[in-house]
């Protein structure tokens, strides 16, 4: 591991237990990865018996050298973003772990896992209420939205 | 027989009682030290909340330093204080 930054040194440890034992439905591609540590492609499936059963989502994370102090950037990218109240059809996804309750002691695993979670416990498929003036007016980077965490149901 | 001991080399380990194998934070082993230190040992000490959760001292005082409002530990997100036993 020589040569690694402390992000990068975690990273490779995460990445390596990602392998080794990943959250249900999550899939990573780890010779990719460890060409550049810094940034993550994850597939995730859509967990059987739930709305999203048979489909695929790939979600993209984004560490500075700050991580874990700081949070990693994570959206869902790609063709297919899961339609949900709290994902936005740019795939920035409304979740408090992400910025204000973020802490070094979560990973990518307990990323991942909270996020099968969120889609699992959806009762019914729609985007957040203000998607359409959201995804207009929002910065690239959801971590420089002031999120407004209200809904705990999903 | 008659043994004249001339001279004896002394070898000790000593390893951190902690109750966990790693640091929550950095991840590295508890009796490795922090990933901005070369040595283990009393120069990147652990310390422990008095939640009883316990970090390398760096990584603990790092995530205290960039937090501004409040100062949680990372386990349980309970408020942090040291424990000085």
């Amino acid at each position: 591991m020589a040569g690694l930054s402390p992000s990068e040194r975690r990273l490779q440890k995460e990445l390596m237990s990602l392998v080794k034992e990943p959250p249900p439905g999550v899939t990573v591609d780890s010779d990719v990865i460890e060409r550049n540590l810094l940034q993550w492609l994850i597939n995730m499936d859509g967990a059987s018996g739930t709305l999203y059963e048979g489909e695929n989502f790939q979600l993209q994370f984004k560490f500075s050298n700050k991580y874990p102090f700081d949070s990693p950037e994570v959206t869902f990218v790609g063709p297919n973003i899961p339609v949900h109240p709290h994902v936005y059809s740019n795939g920035h996804i409304c979740l408090s772990i992400l910025t204000d309750d973020w802490s070094p002691a979560l990973s990518v695993q307990a990323v991942c896992l909270s996020i099968v979670s969120m889609l699992s416990s959806c009762k019914e498929k729609k985007r957040p209420p203000d998607n359409a003036f959201y995804v207009k007016t929002c910065n690239k980077n959801p971590k420089k939205t002031k999120w407004w965490y209200h809904d705990d149901s999903v | 027989m008659k043994v004249t001991i001339k001279n004896w080399v002394g070898v000790a380990t000593w390893r951190w009682v902690a109750n966990d194998d790693n640091c929550g934070i950095c991840r590295m082993p508890f009796d490795g030290c922090c990933p901005d230190c070369k040595l283990p040992g009393d120069d990147c000490p652990l310390v422990w909340g008095q939640c009883s959760h316990c970090f390398h001292m760096h990584c603990i005082v790092k995530w205290l330093q960039s937090q501004q409002v409040n100062q949680q530990c990372p386990m349980c997100r309970q408020e942090w204080k040291f424990n000085n036993k």
